[in-house]
């Protein structure tokens, strides 16, 4: 069998967001333009700059996982687990269907638990190394959320995490399309999951990426490597201080400052078409290409960064066999950060910048957070309503474009906008390590 | 036709010497790289020793990027890139920049940026906190650090999977590498040491107090270890054709999960069988064919014993004619890096025909009753090796290779 011969489409999704545990509903927060952010409860935000995150609140998982024991999983193992019954539930994949064929699960995650981390660690450190818990020790790993939500739900294929930062979640769903492509599986849950915890606010506070962060109050890193750490290498702030933009992102605007910390899992069953319609499932959507591209220069050379992003697009184009102008929609990675929202302005001019038509686009990190691993299930998620039913939520809060923000090349709104038939839709992740990452997904014609 | 992939590079660093050449002259003569640990106190703990690659100066291998403002990990996994890329006489700029790409795997990532974090926070100085948490600590940065420091633009990410982590690199490092995402790529495991690693093996009771004794009926437990293995991996057309020294050939490769327990591997080996199937029906191969497998061979009383159950599983009779080996009796457990040190060490047994031993191996065990190349290493040709990995969560590697044929 020759290497991508195969079709693979979408079969279900499950979500836990900050706006809502369904795609349903979360399309309904985006398209009303409402926000996730809210005051951080779940840990003290004292002395951290921004004091807001996009947390899923109230988050019970017996509510999706039942009364068996959930004390082995963590927070992000329990949210991973939920999203995974989701999809499994809205795909159709049974207990007894498990049994009888491998289903695999590719989760993207930058940290997976830095809370469980330096919690494990503390406790050594504070009451003797005999006093630290060898279950969290388990938990410790970064595989430990695709670990737990396998074991859970008993997925016996492959079983794989993927980090690339904020581009991790697009990456593992890239990664689990070439699986089925290549006939190494048939079913495969793909998405990301990341969870919110005093660690990751506060590391991302002192990097000066936080929207609202004060930027005098600067950490130090022993010479970081990336740009976009938001100072430059002689510790200035690398954006303008527009701390009148407030506690929330506002991408691709000229007041942003930076953005806040989501949480949340979203995952896509994947299937090999044939097998698919085989069950009598129903197709939502077909991956129909990714590609990638890292700049090495970290964010430090606007040329290369802006080479990265529009190398992952125009790849996952020609390994979708689509034209720029095929296109019908954009998910952006943009998320209020000062240098990456630009370097993507201007890759999508690179891209785009011949169009016709100025192609329409969202931003949905405006209203859900920078969810880091997630991020990527949860542009998918709001993708495939999209292309139910045409709307295509706006980008909260802008008013004021980029002066590079490329108008000619795409197209965005405060508002929600309907689209007419949208069949190919295209979205961005791009890290902050120079990792980029670009999926394009088109609609099942039976659909329409 | 699907592409052949092949490996024309190995870059190791390890606690028993750096560079391919020092390395398999050690391993062969059975050396251990197991001593008194001296990067971190281990005052309180039970056992104090342990893998450690001692007298590395990262300064030797980074060129481009600032050393100081590198975790360990990712100064071993630049220093195992930069002597694969030497090995396979390719330079940094040998190929157009988006078609070379880094894929590691790791257990940790860089977790002594959490312990210097904690330092801190114990003491409540949240303002001598820096960014480490956001900016040096997630394990992206080890490809992104490796591929920065080579320029390479290509395909380029992480497969955390634990301590099977690098034969997931490695096998997604050789999808690319078919699907024609990439002409080169680097792919391998790194993982340093750290009080966190070291505090959680001991109080999973898994570590022993002297030596890793993988086989033996005495065996206590690991011995964990630090270190990374990079291959270099490139289509067999283009190696050929610069006229590459070419190891061995990426036959195939399967990976499972046993959706069974966190840290406690199926009873019957069921998960671990799935994943060496697979591998031996990808590269078209039977059990009997098989010349050498490299064990996970950790040295816990029970991991050694339901290896060797689903090593029988897959290959009945034949498991008793098959050499196998763990140099984890040497190195101790490299976690991320181990399976990728490990598939270096099968390429080298095919391309030499030698097997590296067990050693310590005294007390043979009933229930691990396989050839364990006990304490010598052994002259024997080797057409196909096979090397497995296993982690928490219950992931399953396995990887093969083989020796080149002109077919």
């Amino acid at each position: 069998m020759e290497l991508k011969s195969r079709k693979v489409v979408i079969t279900g999704a499950g979500v836990v967001s900050s706006l809502g545990d369904s795609p349903g509903a979360l399309h309904s927060a985006l398209c009303a333009g409402r926000s996730g952010a809210r005051p951080i409860e779940s840990f003290s935000a004292e002395g951290v700059g921004c004091p807001m995150g996009a947390a899923v609140e109230d988050f019970v998982p017996q509510s999706y996982l039942g009364d068996r024991n959930l004390r082995p999983l963590n927070r992000i193992a329990q949210l991973t687990a939920a999203a995974a019954q989701l999809a499994l539930e809205s795909s159709g994949w049974s207990d007894a269907m498990r049994r009888e064929r491998e289903v695999g699960l590719a989760l993207g995650a930058m940290f997976c638990s830095v809370k469980t981390i330096a919690e494990f660690d503390r406790r050594a450190l504070t009451a003797g190394p005999a006093y630290a818990s060898p279950m969290d020790f388990a938990n410790t790993v970064i595989s430990a959320a695709a670990g737990q939500a396998a074991i859970w739900h008993n997925l016996r294929g492959v079983n794989s995490t993927i980090a690339t930062g904020a581009a991790s979640g697009l990456q593992a769903i890239a990664y689990a399309a070439d699986l089925i492509r290549s006939g190494r599986a048939t079913a495969l849950l793909a998405g990301g999951a990341e969870e919110i915890c005093f660690e990751s606010v506060f590391g991302f506070y002192r990097a000066g990426l936080l929207c609202g962060s004060d930027p005098s109050s600067r950490g130090r890193a022993n010479g970081h490597a990336t740009f976009y750490s938001g100072y430059d290498k002689e510790g200035r702030h690398n954006g303008a201080d527009h701390r009148d933009a407030g506690h929330f992102p506002i991408p691709f605007d000229a007041r942003r400052n930076g953005f806040v910390l989501g949480e949340g899992a979203a995952l896509l069953m994947l299937e090999d078409a044939r097998t698919a319609a085989a069950r009598g499932a129903r197709a939502l959507a077909e991956v129909r290409g990714h590609g990638g591209g890292f700049d090495c220069s970290r964010g430090w050379d606007t040329g290369h960064a802006v080479a990265a992003i529009t190398r992952a697009m125009r790849q996952a184009m020609d390994d979708a066999r689509l034209l720029p102008d095929e296109i019908d929609c954009l998910s952006a990675s943009a998320n209020g950060g000062v240098a990456g929202d630009r370097h993507e302005a201007l890759a999508i001019e690179a891209v785009f910048g011949q169009r016709e038509e100025p192609l329409p686009s969202t931003a949905i990190k405006s209203m859900l957070g920078e969810m880091l691993g997630a991020s990527g299930g949860l542009q998918a998620v709001a993708m495939l309503e999209t292309m139910r039913d045409g709307r295509l939520p706006g980008i909260r809060g802008l008013e004021q474009f980029d002066k590079d923000f490329p108008r000619h090349a795409i197209s965005v709104c405060r508002q929600w906008r309907q689209l007419q038939r949208p069949r190919h839709a295209l979205l961005n992740a791009v890290g902050f390590d120079g990792h980029c990452c670009s999926l394009a997904l088109t609609a099942r014609a039976e659909e329409f | 036709m699907r592409r052949r992939i092949v490996i024309t590079g190995i870059g190791v660093v390890t606690s028993i010497g750096a560079g391919r050449e020092v390395f398999w002259r050690n391993l062969l003569a059975g050396s251990s790289g197991i001593s008194e640990i001296e990067s971190f106190s281990t005052a309180g703990y039970r056992t104090r020793r342990g893998g450690e690659v001692k007298e590395f100066q990262a300064e030797d291998y980074v060129e481009r990027l600032n050393p100081a403002g590198l975790g360990r990990a990712s100064q071993f996994a630049i220093a195992a890139a930069r002597l694969a890329l030497e090995d396979a006489s390719l330079s940094a700029g040998a190929l157009a920049f988006e078609q070379a790409g880094v894929v590691v795997g790791t257990t940790s990532g860089e977790p002594q940026f959490v312990e210097r974090f904690n330092d801190h926070y114990v003491k409540r100085e949240l303002m001598r906190i820096g960014p480490e948490l956001a900016m040096l600590y997630p394990c992206h940065v080890i490809a992104a650090n490796v591929a920065s420091e080579l320029k390479f633009g290509g395909v380029n990410l992480m497969t955390p999977s634990a301590c099977a982590a690098g034969n997931y690199a490695i096998a997604h490092a050789f999808d690319a590498l078919r699907g024609g995402r990439a002409e080169l790529m680097l792919a391998g495991g790194s993982d340093a040491f750290s009080r966190i690693t070291f505090t959680g093996f001991s109080q999973l009771g898994a570590v022993a107090p002297e030596r890793c004794q993988p086989f033996d009926r005495n065996r206590r437990g690991m011995i964990p270890g630090e270190g990374a293995g990079m291959l270099a991996l490139e289509p067999l057309d283009r190696a050929l054709a610069r006229g590459a020294r070419i190891y061995a050939e990426i036959a195939g490769y399967g990976l499972s999960c046993d959706a069974h327990h966190m840290t406690a591997a199926h009873a019957e080996g069921e998960g671990a069988a799935r994943a060496m199937r697979q591998a031996l029906a990808e590269s078209d191969l039977l059990p009997e064919e098989v010349s050498y497998i490299s064990a996970h061979g950790t040295g816990t009383p029970t991991n050694d014993r339901l290896e060797t159950v689903a090593v029988k599983r897959v290959f009945d009779g034949a498991a008793y004619q098959i050499p196998i080996s763990s140099i984890k009796s040497m190195l101790g457990h490299t976690m991320g890096a181990a399976s990728a040190i490990e598939a270096a060490v099968c390429a080298l047994a095919v391309f030499h025909d030698w097997i590296p031993p067990t050693i310590n191996l005294e007390t043979p065990d009933p229930e691990c009753d396989l050839d364990y190349v006990p304490n010598q290493a052994r002259r024997r040709r080797v057409e196909v090796a096979m090397n497995n990995a296993y982690a928490f969560g219950g992931a399953n590697a396995s990887l093969i290779l083989r020796k080149r044929t002109w077919n």
